[in-house]
């Protein structure tokens, strides 16, 4: 009688290790993205220009149909 | 500020991949690489489309993401870059890509890659503008002088729009009222006015 307790104790302790392998993280490994470490690039300063943002505007906008 | 972005309108594209030879002419591409690329469904059957995919300048790039160098950057009208002389022709980006954007020249003899290459939406990279290093490594630099990409300039039935999203999809939409309508010569508008 004892010998069948132990060893279903013995049974409940292994199914439950064994489950716990059986576990799976819901979370989503999101990569956020890293800083520029390279060089900086001139035409970022050329764009804040207003005048030659007005003409590179005017010039998307002919894409327009006649 | 702008946000630019492509729009390939797929019922005006030929398949005459003007935009392609375009690309490759302004940007002198080395053979084996396609910055742009014409993508035909239903090829041959009668309705098939056709549309010219290169980078889309993804607003949330997941090429910039995965890439373990941090060689991309966006500048301020959303377009992505990257430096060159950061990149180490991994490939991780071409793995994020869902449009298989990033092309590697092959270099070396046993398929060894070089440095990844993309379309820059004609603006160069993170070298002076106009200069012989900048044009070398990215190709032309468009948008320094104030043009629009070769792609878009040169597509003979303006299906390529290239530009701020907003301006793209107001061109697009004006596109399609009028689509498949009569010629408006005697039309409504003529009678009683535009705002009528």
């Amino acid at each position: 009688m004892i010998a069948r307790r132990l060893l279903t104790a013995a049974s409940a302790i292994a199914l439950a290790v064994a489950l716990t392998g059986c576990y799976e993280d819901p979370d989503v490994t999101v990569y956020e993205p890293g800083v520029y470490k390279g060089k900086d690039d001139p035409l970022l300063a050329k764009l804040e220009d207003p005048e030659f943002r007005a003409q590179l505007d005017q010039r998307f906008d002919g894409q327009r149909d006649r | 500020m702008a946000r630019m972005k492509f729009l390939c309108d797929a019922d005006r594209c030929i398949e005459c991949n003007g935009c392609v030879t375009a690309c490759k002419n302004a940007n002198d591409v080395p053979w084996g690489v396609n910055r742009r690329r014409v993508v035909t469904l239903n090829d041959g059957l009668p309705g098939e489309k056709s549309i010219s995919v290169a980078c889309m300048h993804c607003t949330d790039a997941p090429c910039a993401a995965v890439c373990p160098t941090d060689c991309f950057y966006t500048t301020t009208d959303g377009i992505v870059l990257h430096d060159k002389d950061l990149c180490i022709g991994c490939g991780y980006c071409f793995y994020a890509c869902p449009f298989g954007a990033p092309q590697f020249p092959t270099t070396e003899a046993f398929g060894v890659r070089g440095k990844m290459d993309k379309c820059t939406f004609c603006a160069g990279g993170p070298d002076e503008p106009g200069t012989a290093s900048e044009y070398e490594k990215y190709g032309a630099n468009r948008i320094a002088e104030g043009k629009l990409p070769a792609c878009a300039e040169m597509c003979a039935t303006k299906a390529l729009l290239a530009g701020d999203g907003d301006l793209v999809a107001d061109i697009y939409r004006q596109r399609t009222m009028t689509r498949d309508t009569r010629p408006q010569t005697w039309g409504w508008a003529k009678a009683y006015g535009a705002g009528a």
